[in-house]
């Protein structure tokens, strides 16, 4: 998280410093000594302690990267499809609803109130064999026999989709709530299809609000484990099933740690990636 | 090839509230027009119509030959300068003014030589890289203007352009509108509900009243000198009105107000409203009353009053008089001071002399 400067003295400083500790306490100082846990091999013969590279060596191998690479796919999916489907309706509500707007807004918010648990497992009861979807499409006759979609990669996105699909919504919804309507009209007023319109106008200044909800929905389904365990069965292994079994089930905390850093570097990588190319877009844009 | 806008039988309403009924309109080719009326009359909608931002529930809007009225947005060669000038803020001067070239995909090389000349003509051409944020009011102002002329649009609508800058900037732009005009050779269409701006910058101008019907249609100085209505003498300047009656009608005409006297006046064109003995309104503007202590036998008509309230403007001074059967009359005086004048103060009793081509009768 980025740190405001504090402008107004001390006193803005003072009534940081509770959020400050909790921040050190239990994220950086345990951050601090996850790393250190990947680079250290307890002997247990000598009951001693030394350096190694050996639990990323292990980790250099092609199924590591494969799963990491199907995180990533993952949660690029979410990201676009999420970002699909919440771009009209973000637009829908921040620029045609006027009546029913805050109706529509707590709706959107709903789910939110809910347990994250629950939620997905409410898709487990709708994509089952004997599930709600199945007996629809026996019962209007399109299958005869039920589709297998539990523990898939359908299932998965499905449920991805789903519990991300707000973190998209409401980014987007406040950036067109900014967008001045006006700019549109002069836009096609000037000569531009509703299409050029699109791309040259709407999508440049709702940009902020498609790269907050990008980040949004990419960082947390990247390492994400509730859904492909619930979901996705034991078939694919994704970044957080992966955490989730070196940590809990085999507790090779050395191993967990290290696979969790690699994962985090790469994120990281993939950002600073994001950020320049950002920044190069927006100088070029502005010197052009 | 002729230009003229015609608006005609349009109707328009939202939410079941009528803004427009039956309205027709003639923009004539290469002129200044001015649309003046109230705030909520409906002239925005007017100009929202030609400009395609609107489809009009039944009628018909033609500019020359072609009717327009379902031409979709961009395909009308119709450009508008928006109140708030909706510049592109993600884009710097260069780009808005370019955009209606660079959306037709024009070559590069074709777009920076228009882009330099139009901004030349507005004098913007140090200031083209600059972000929108950059500028000044005035600034973005023209830059919104560059980029509604640079297509070279048959129709230049302009919605309440100078309304978000001061007063001195105001002035300045009017006077560069009228140039700008006068070289481009383009109609204008200006919607306002400043008098003072359509009575500046317009060839012709139509006011609107309240119901979004047209009151009247004419140069500055026939709107002002010769108000068809009473509507249009006292939303374009100041008028004392007068009710009364017409005595004769003839080459000495006369108008009698209950408990002033007969004054005489002079018609300068016969209607058919115009009957013997019919209730009418007389009006006079205040600037072309004459007051003084004593009575002037220059003038053909005079009323006797006494001074209530002085109200000092700077170059003109306005005195509001209380006549003997209590109607309050505002005069307006050059505060030119070439000579020595009488001081007149609070409660004087005051002469108010008005020759008889000062004053206009209207039906209603």
């Amino acid at each position: 998280m980025e740190k405001k400067v504090a402008s107004v003295g001390w006193g803005s400083f003072f009534w940081g410093i509770p959020a400050l500790l909790w921040q050190v306490l239990f994220f950086y100082i345990p951050f601090f000594f996850l790393i250190v846990t990947s680079f250290i091999k307890h002997d247990a013969a000598t009951e001693s302690f030394r350096f190694t590279l050996e639990h990323y060596r292990t980790l250099c191998n092609s199924i590591y990267l494969k799963i990491i690479f199907r995180s990533f796919f993952l949660a690029s999916t979410t990201v676009v499809i999420c970002l699909l489907i919440a771009y009209p309706v973000a637009y829908y509500l921040a620029v045609k609803v006027k009546r029913w707007k805050s109706f529509c807004f707590a709706l959107l918010v709903l789910p939110f109130w809910t347990n994250f648990l629950l939620l997905v497992y409410a898709w487990y009861f709708l994509l089952e064999n004997d599930g709600l979807v199945n007996s629809l499409l026996l019962w209007a006759g399109f299958i005869t026999e039920p589709i297998a979609m539990m523990n898939t990669k359908i299932a998965v996105h499905c449920g991805m989709f789903y519990c991300y699909l707000p973190f998209m919504i409401l980014p987007l919804y406040s950036a067109f709530e900014r967008l001045d309507l006006k700019l549109l009209e002069a836009s096609s007023d000037l000569g531009a299809t509703d299409l050029q319109t699109f791309f040259k106008i709407t999508v440049p200044l709702t940009l902020s609000g498609i790269q907050t909800g990008a980040l949004l929905v990419f960082i947390p389904s990247f390492g994400d484990f509730v859904v492909p365990a619930l979901l996705g069965g034991d078939k694919d292994l994704y970044i957080g099933s992966v955490i989730t079994h070196y940590f809990l089930t085999v507790r090779n905390v050395a191993m967990g740690s290290a696979f969790t850093c690699l994962a985090t570097v790469l994120l990281v990588l993939l950002l600073l990636c994001m950020f320049v190319i950002h920044s190069l877009i927006s100088r070029d844009s502005n010197n052009a | 090839m002729i230009k003229t806008i015609h608006l005609k039988d349009i109707c328009k309403s939202y939410d079941g509230e009528v803004i427009l009924d039956n309205f027709c309109l003639t923009v004539p080719e290469g002129k200044f027009f001015a649309l003046l009326g109230p705030s909520g009359c409906g002239k925005t909608t007017v100009l929202r119509l030609i400009g395609g931002f609107e489809t009009p529930d039944s009628g018909t809007i033609m500019i020359g030959d072609t009717n327009i009225t379902h031409l979709p947005i961009y395909q009308r060669r119709v450009s508008t300068v928006f109140q708030n000038y909706a510049l592109f803020p993600h884009m710097n001067v260069f780009d808005n003014v370019a955009y209606s070239l660079t959306i037709k995909k024009l070559d590069a090389d074709f777009i920076k030589q228009r882009v330099v000349k139009v901004l030349r003509a507005v004098r913007l051409e140090s200031h083209m890289y600059k972000s929108i944020a950059q500028l000044s009011g005035g600034q973005q102002q023209r830059v919104a203007i560059a980029r509604a002329i640079i297509n070279e649009p048959e129709v230049l609508l302009l919605d309440e352009p100078l309304a978000a800058l001061d007063l001195k900037l105001r002035e300045r732009m009017l006077i560069e509108l009228i140039d700008l005009q006068e070289t481009l050779k383009t109609t204008f269409v200006y919607v306002t509900h400043d008098q003072t701006e359509a009575l500046t910058v317009a060839d012709q101008m139509a006011i609107l009243n309240h119901d979004g019907q047209i009151e009247q249609i004419g140069t500055p100085q026939q709107i002002y000198e010769f108000p068809a209505s009473s509507f249009v003498a006292t939303f374009v300047g100041k008028m004392n009105l007068f009710r009364g009656k017409l005595l004769t009608i003839g080459s000495d005409s006369y108008f009698e107000v209950k408990g002033l006297g007969k004054f005489s006046v002079y018609i300068s064109a016969r209607y058919e409203w115009m009957e013997e003995d019919k209730e009418l309104l007389m009006g006079i503007r205040p600037e072309k009353i004459w007051i003084g202590k004593t009575k002037d036998e220059k003038f053909a008509n005079y009323v006797i009053g006494k001074v209530e309230a002085i109200v000092y403007h700077g170059p003109a001074t306005q005195y509001n008089v209380r006549l003997s059967n209590d109607a309050i009359i505002q005069v307006f005086e050059q505060n030119e001071e070439h000579f020595p004048k009488e001081k007149i103060d609070y409660d004087d009793q005051v002469y108010l002399h008005w020759q008889k081509e000062n004053a206009i009768l209207l039906e209603r």
